[in-house]
């Protein structure tokens, strides 16, 4: 074994008992989340976007895995582009439809906690994603949400925001057991001409009608 | 002679004096309700003036914060050693200060409300007892009476806005004043052990909350349990800690749908979130929130036997109560939010 893989091997170890020992004194006392992802999404439905909010808050005995998952050149720290690749894996493993077609989830913001924050057990990552909807056209719609990024230790909350505009109404909310999956069911209202609207198509007629009537007079021998 | 007259008159007249006493005995009960509020705002000011006039500079520093300080949101369900307050630590008040915060607490809650948060406290100090965790020191998780914090965002005023904070593990209150009007949003009860033996009598911090909502559950039919019961696992409270500003689209049954007597049930339950304040506070605020009937849900996911672990919501343009058990009975989350008026948003414009 080289010095340097042993170092390394002797750090692991070190940060193994390390965790072990937090997760006992943590195990023996208290039964809070400790080796599981809690993934909570929260979706919104705007005119021609869909909001996706998404905190992952590892419990305790996973955040190392977390850790080494995001910081993968082992400086401690977590870098932009660490924190993007670990975005990308984490939107990557998420399926996102409306009324049966396959978003794109663009990043729109982030925020990671310090390493030593994520290890104790107490921060969370937050992504904010956006993707474009097709121009709401009046009637019902759906969208489907399908998280699948570890499951093999993940818990889900999937919820539904109230939408911000009053022509959007949300009908039903239909989830999986452990709520991985959830659909939303959702009216879009025919849009409302204002009366504002109304003022000005009428004056644009009347004004039409003015300017034939004058053209005809001028030019009696137009047909 | 025709009487018909003289009836008319002394109906006009009735109605007329009705409607005087009436208005008189409307003014006077807002009066005194008004007349309580502040009478209850000045007591208090007083108690948390009393309080801080105790402290030393450094102590002052930990304890009081400018009214826009991020100190307001730094609140948890999580304990010491995971989760860091920053405020006034109770374990480093001397007796007479630890009994002023007490003190406080009594004054700003209503007797039931300041039961709930004690014996969510001594909840906490028998997780101590039996627990491992290193106590004053180490690097894990910390529990006990000493583990409860204490802030102040905003200088405690009769008139101005501020914010009394006080939590720990398990618990969270967020209470801003603003002259006569309160809000307690948000704010997290919970608790570990649910239930345990204190001075020889069984406490259970949240018994009243749980056993309501199991009666509720079962008064409802087939039909409206169809309506009331997600069909998903809740894990935790989806608008807990550092969730603030969120509105999320409610579900359940309506309250509208239920019978007089299971809105009633309903209600008894949301008084024992609505309840913790002040009675001065907590009666308007109750009034406030019963006139949504048509727009509150209750939402049910788990087991309708008691003794099961459950989740439950109930939501309102002006309420958010969550209740969710984490694996098991034994702990509890909830949260308590006004999507209006969260950290007193509201009052502390008016």
């Amino acid at each position: 074994m080289t010095t340097g893989r042993r170092l390394r091997s002797d750090r692991s170890l070190k940060v193994v008992f390390a965790v072990a020992a937090l997760v006992a004194s943590v195990t023996n006392a208290s039964a809070h989340r400790l080796d599981e992802l809690l993934q909570a999404a929260r979706i919104g439905i705007d005119d021609g976007r869909l909001h996706l909010e998404l905190d992952l808050t590892p419990g305790v005995a996973l955040s190392e895995a977390i850790v080494a998952d995001i910081d993968r050149n082992q400086d401690r720290s977590f870098s932009r582009d660490e924190q993007d690749a670990f975005v990308g894996n984490v939107l990557g493993a998420l399926l996102v439809m409306a009324d049966g077609r396959a978003l794109h989830l663009s990043t729109d913001s982030l925020s990671f906690p310090a390493v030593e924050v994520l290890q104790r057990g107490e921060g969370f990552i937050r992504i904010r994603a956006e993707a474009a909807l097709l121009p709401a056209t009046a009637g019902q719609h759906a969208i489907f949400v399908r998280n699948s990024f570890r499951k093999d230790v993940s818990v889900y909350l999937a919820n539904a925001l109230i939408p911000q505009s009053d022509r959007i109404a949300v009908n039903a909310q239909k989830r999986d057991g452990p709520q991985s999956e959830l659909t939303i069911e959702y009216t879009v209202a025919p849009a409302r001409i204002g009366a504002t609207s109304l003022w000005m198509t009428a004056m644009t007629i009347v004004a039409m009608i003015l300017v034939l009537k004058s053209a005809a007079k001028t030019y009696p021998h137009l047909p | 002679m025709d009487s018909r007259p003289q009836f008319r008159t002394a109906a006009v007249s009735t109605i007329v004096a009705t409607i005087v006493a009436g208005s008189f005995l409307s003014r006077a009960l807002t009066s005194q309700t008004l007349s309580n509020q502040s009478g209850t705002t000045a007591r208090i000011a007083g108690a948390a003036q009393a309080f801080v006039s105790t402290l030393d500079e450094r102590a002052r520093a930990k304890a009081v914060y400018p009214t826009d300080s991020a100190q307001k949101t730094n609140w948890s369900n999580l304990p010491t050693g995971i989760y860091q307050r920053n405020s006034l630590r109770l374990g480093d008040l001397n007796p007479a200060q630890r009994a002023a915060v007490m003190k406080l607490l009594a004054t700003a809650l209503s007797a039931e409300g300041y039961r709930k948060v004690v014996d969510i406290m001594n909840g906490d100090e028998l997780l101590q007892q039996r627990g491992s965790a290193g106590r004053g020191g180490g690097g894990g998780p910390r529990f006990g009476l000493d583990e409860y914090y204490i802030a102040f965002i905003g200088t405690p005023s009769t008139t101005a806005p501020w914010m009394l904070q006080f939590g720990g593990h398990h618990l969270a209150i967020n209470l801003t004043l603003a002259g006569n009007q309160a809000s307690m949003a948000p704010s997290l009860p919970a608790t570990q052990p649910a239930s345990f033996t204190f001075e020889g009598k069984t406490v259970r911090p949240l018994g009243d909350e749980n056993d309501k909502a199991f009666l509720l559950i079962n008064a409802l039919d087939a039909k409206q349990k169809g309506q009331a019961i997600i069909g998903s696992r809740v894990a935790d409270l989806v608008l807990g800690p550092g969730q603030d500003g969120k509105t999320i689209q409610p579900e359940g049954i309506r309250a509208s749908a239920l019978s007089a007597q299971q809105q009633t049930m309903l209600w008894d339950i949301v008084r024992e979130w609505s309840g913790i304040m002040a009675d001065a506070y907590a009666e308007p605020r109750f009034t406030e929130l019963k006139s949504h009937l048509n727009d509150t849900y209750f939402a049910w996911s788990g087991p309708t036997t008691n003794g099961s672990a459950a989740y439950f919501r109930i939501q309102g343009p002006t309420l958010v109560i969550e209740y969710a058990p984490q694996n098991g009975v034994d702990h509890i989350h909830t949260i308590y939010r006004d999507p209006t008026n969260d950290y007193g948003a509201k009052i502390a414009k008016r």
